[in-house]
Parts: C-alpha cells; structure tokens; sequence
C-alpha cells in the first residue's frame, strides 16, 4: 500500500433505485486537510457514512491505514483512529459538556466493569487522568467555563465546536467534519477556520471538511473533491477548482448567481 | 468520592443487620412490608439500569424475577433437608446467587439476538418471554406446574432483603457514575453518536440487559423465601408493569427517585387495603393521575452533571 491514511476505491452505495454515491475515488494523506463539496443531496454525508461504518458498500473497497474496513462496526472503527461529527448536532442530550467529552474518552481506558465496581486504586487514579484530560481538551477549545452545563442549553456555535472535541477526544488519526459552519456567523466561521487548521497542526492529524460555505473550503483545505449526485465530478487544489467550468456550472455557479 | 461509595455499602449492610437482629421486636405485618419494599427496590433499581440508564424498554422483568425465584426455591427446598442448620446462610447465598445466575443467562438469552432491536419491539419480546417463563413453571411439574411451590422456608430476613437492596443501589450507581458508565447514558442519548464515539452500542445494552436480569433473579429468590411459596400467576404480566411503573415514576435514570417510587408504589396498595374491591381501580387511577400530572417523574432530583461526583 502507498502513504494514505484513506483510501475510497470505487466505492458505491445505491438505496434501492439511487445510487447515493457512486464509484468514488478518494484519498487523504496522513496530514491532509481535504474538502468534500457538493450541492445538496450529492451525498457527502452519505461518504461519510460509509467511512465510518454506518453504511456497508454495495461496492468498491474503504481501505484505512491500509486495512481494508468491510463489516467493521463504527465503533470499530474509531478505535482505530476515526473519528466525526454530524451535520445534525448529535451531542447526548442528558449529560453535561464534560461528561459528552467523557463519554468518549472511555474507548482508549483499560477500566472496564470489574473496576467501576471495585474501585481501586489504579481505576481511581485512571478516573482522575481522564478528569485531567479532559478538562485540557475543554480549556484548549475555550469550553471550561460550560462543563457543567448542559450540552444542549450552549449556543449553537459552541455545541459545533463542543462536537469537534467530542470527536477529538476519542484521539482519532482522521477527523470527519460533516458542515461545522452551517448556522455560524461571519465571525464565528472565521474562527472555525482557524479551529480546524490549529486542529491539524496541534493534533497531528487529518481531516476531511465537508462544508457548503465556499470561502470556508477553498481558505483552508488543500485539496478539494466535487461530488454531483453521487458521482465525483472532479477534484484539485482549490484554485484548480475554481477554473474547472465543470464544477461551475455544478456548484459555484449556482453559488455566483 | 470512590472509596466512599463502598464504605457506604458497608454501613448499608451493617444498618440492615443491626435493625434485623430487632426484628423480632416490630410487628410481623410491618416488617413484612419492610422487606416487600427491600425486595420492590431491587427491583426497581435493576430495571432502572436497563429501561432507564441505559434506554432499553424492557417487560420482561418479571420474568427474570419468576427464574430466579423458582430456581432458589428449589434448591433449598432440594437441599434443606440434607444439610447442617449452621450451613443454613450459605445455602441461602448459594440459592439466591443460582438464581440470579440463571436469571443473567436467561437475560442474556433473551438479550443478545433481541437488542439490536429497536425499542417497542424489545418491549414485545421481553413481554412474550415473561409469558413463556410463566407458562413453562405453570406446566412444568417439577416446579408444581399450575399449583407453584410451597413450604420454602422463610429465611428472607429484613437484613437480606436489605442489604441485597444496597448492593444493588452500589452496583448501578457505581457503573453508571464511572467514566466507563457513561457509555450506557451514552447509549440512551443517541446510539449512533455513541457508537461514533467508539462505544460498542449492543455490547452495554446486553451488559446492562445482564446485570439488570441478576438483580431480577435475586429478588425473586429473596420474595419466594419471603412469601413461601410461588405461583406462576404471581409472575405475570402485571408484575412486570408493576415494576415499570417504579421506574416511570421515579424518573427513568434517577436512581434516588426510583427507590422512593419503589417504597411509595408498595405502600400504597397496603394503605388501600381498606378500600377493599375499589383499591386496584384506586391504584391505577393515581397512577395514571400521577403520570399525566408528572410525565417527567415524581421526584426529578438532578442527575450530578459536573465532573466531579
Ligand atoms: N438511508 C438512506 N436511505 C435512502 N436514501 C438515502 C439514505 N441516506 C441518504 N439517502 C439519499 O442519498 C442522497 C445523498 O444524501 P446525502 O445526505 O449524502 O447528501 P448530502 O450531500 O450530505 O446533502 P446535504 O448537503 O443536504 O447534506 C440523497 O438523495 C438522500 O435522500
Ligand atoms: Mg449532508
């Protein structure tokens, strides 16, 4: 196998009579920041849940780090290194901000049943490195002062960002991004901008943007893939893009007029 | 905080052997009613862990209950003639432990294929499974078929009942406040986002379904040495509701709430015991009243929220 992180060969997936995606072709780097776009209904998120286990293919092969990821559950799969958020919000609804962030940290802990009951020493002292660690998470995205609060009562922008943790704390190789900045203004799109690239450099890690706001995409991902119903209409750096009339008339142009 | 919570169950078993030992001194109607209530709260809190923690919509608990109960019944019953009366508590423990066994395979059982269901179809299943646990110790001889068992000894003391009580209260609470444990409230709030986080959903809903089961059995295995006898009838489905009702009531997920519903829900038909014929229309008039008064549970005691618990 070559260097990519994940590898999408050919990969189809049809809902009865609609081919949601269809034989696509994608690649990301160990440390690329990749966009994902499209009009609506191109399925973006649907490439996304194929990547994460949600969906089986109907066809083509998902390789990451060069296994192949046929049958393997998503929760499978974020242990070995995936990790996303959701178009539509999907914190859990009845825990706090530190406890959301919690939840997920539990993947990468030794501390099963046996010691939640038993409580000794070794599982004490694992609870209180995941307090640490999480609470270092919260601090680094600006969430410390909410973690008591519950998830759901924060403002929109930081229930986004609050997710990009969430994710993040599963400690994932590969961060799927499913349209942070829908419903952010101006300003906050600014700084989700900012979030990402830090994100990439502090982390180590790559990450796939799905995102509709154009100057979001084409500021900070190096390469971008265009999907059209399902099929990827083209794909290059963004300054490429910008000059493909395919992609035009698909996208931008819509965008232009 | 950790190590409290053990010391907690040890100071909860201590108090239920301590008020025990005077039993003998309290009315035989009261402290009956005192164990029924050790007995509800087992069982509320074990269904809780399932139906409420962990999201699940279980009606099978009486079901649980029913295996575990016959399987300790008979053991002692088996068993008490051939050994020592000193060896009289062990046999007890060993009896309740079989049964709550049995019951956690039982649960597994049911819960492996069924829990990738969504949740009113698991509520048909676990209610279908109720039935048939019911009709096979209702046909099956060895159990005494339609007439049950009688003659169990009455070894369910107010500290066994009790302190069972405790250790069921420890063992939720313990697993659902640990970092490990969230991955059941996890489950409850969104399975997919759960399972994107790297829980495995299936795997701590059979766990919860499991634990919730034991409990289950060992309730039934402290009633039957309590009432003395069993019935199939005792088991069916209103036990189950009964039991769901303890849950709703306390607020699913509130584990404080749920051991007071437990408590009110067993007096309440005994304080209607004057009222004769009406009081089950009573009962579940108030009960009815009291969900659409409450939808959201008697007692909505906040769930700790922050890190530190
Ligand atoms: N589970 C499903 N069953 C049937 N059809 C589906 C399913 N999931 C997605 N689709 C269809 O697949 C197509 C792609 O949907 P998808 O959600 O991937 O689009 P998208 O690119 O993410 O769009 P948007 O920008 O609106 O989020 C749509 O036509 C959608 O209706
Ligand atoms: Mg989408």
């Amino acid at each position: 196998m070559n260097a990519s992180l994940l590898q999408l060969e050919k990969v189809t997936i049809r809902f009865g009579g609609l081919t949601a995606v269809c034989e696509l072709d994608l690649q990301i780097g160990a440390h690329e920041l990749v966009g994902l776009i499209g009009p609506n209904g191109a399925g973006k998120t649907t490439a996304f849940n194929l990547i994460t286990g949600v969906y089986q293919p109907t066809g083509g092969t998902i390789f990451f780090q060069g296994q192949p990821t046929a049958n393997l559950k998503p929760h499978q799969l974020t242990r070995r290194g995936i990790a996303r958020t959701f178009q539509n919000i999907r914190l859990f609804a009845s825990m706090s901000v530190f406890d959301n962030v919690r939840a997920a940290v539990q993947l990468h802990r030794p501390h099963g049943i046996r010691d939640a009951l038993w409580r000794g020493r070794g599982f004490r002292d694992g609870e209180k490195a995941v307090e640490t660690q999480v609470m270092e998470l919260l601090e680094i995205f600006k969430l410390g002062r909410f973690r008591a609060a519950n998830a759901r009562s924060l403002p929109y922008g930081e229930q986004r960002r609050l997710e990009i943790v969430r994710a993040l704390a599963t400690q994932p190789k590969l961060l799927l991004l499913d349209e942070p900045a829908a419903g952010m203004n101006p300003t906050e799109k600014l700084e989700l901008t900012r979030l990402i690239r830090f994100i990439k450099d502090k982390f180590q890690i790559a990450v796939l943007l799905v995102e509709h706001d154009m100057q979001v995409v084409m500021g900070i991902c190096e390469r971008v893939a265009v999907l059209d119903y399902g099929v990827k209409i083209a794909e290059g750096t963004p300054a490429e893009l910008r000059a493909n009339p395919k992609v035009i008339e698909a996208y931008l142009g819509a965008e232009a007029r | 905080m950790n190590s409290g919570a053990k010391r907690w169950l040890l100071v909860a078993v201590a108090a239920a052997m301590a008020v025990s030992y005077f039993s003998a001194q309290f009315n035989r109607y009261y402290l009956g009613i005192a164990i029924d209530i050790g007995i509800n709260i087992i069982l509320a809190v074990s269904l809780n862990l399932i139906n409420g923690h962990t999201g699940q919509f279980s009606l099978g608990h009486a079901g649980f209950m029913a295996v575990g109960g016959y399987t300790a019944a008979k053991f002692t019953l088996e068993l008490q003639t051939i050994s020592p009366p000193w060896a009289q508590p062990l046999l007890f423990l060993v009896a309740l432990l079989l049964g709550g066994l049995l019951a956690a395979v039982a649960g597994l059982a049911v819960g492996v294929p069924t829990l990738r269901l969504r949740g009113d179809y698991l509520a048909i299943v676990t209610l279908g499974f109720g039935e048939i646990i019911r009709v096979f110790f209702q046909t099956t001889e060895a159990f005494g078929a339609a007439t049950g068992l009688t003659g169990i000894p009455h070894w369910t003391t107010f500290a066994w009942a009790w302190s069972f009580a405790a250790l069921t209260v420890f063992v939720v609470g313990c697993l659902v406040s640990s970092t490990y444990g969230r991955g059941f409230i996890a489950v409850h709030d969104d399975e997919v986002a759960a399972g994107a986080m790297g829980i495995n959903p299936v795997r701590y809903k059979v766990t919860a379904f499991v634990i919730g089961a034991f409990f289950a059995g060992i309730a039934g295995g402290l009633y039957a040495h309590h009432k003395q006898f069993l019935s199939p009838g005792g088991f069916d489905f209103m036990k189950s509701i009964d039991i769901v009702v303890m849950v709703i009531l306390g607020g699913m997920g509130r584990t404080a709430g749920v051991i007071v519903a437990a408590v009110l829900l067993t007096l309440l038909p005994e304080v209607l015991r004057g009222f004769a014929d009406s009081r089950m229309i009573i009962y579940s008039l108030l009960i009815i009243v009291l969900m659409i008064a409450r939808p959201q549970g008697l007692f909505t005691f906040g769930r700790k929220a922050a890190g530190k618990a």
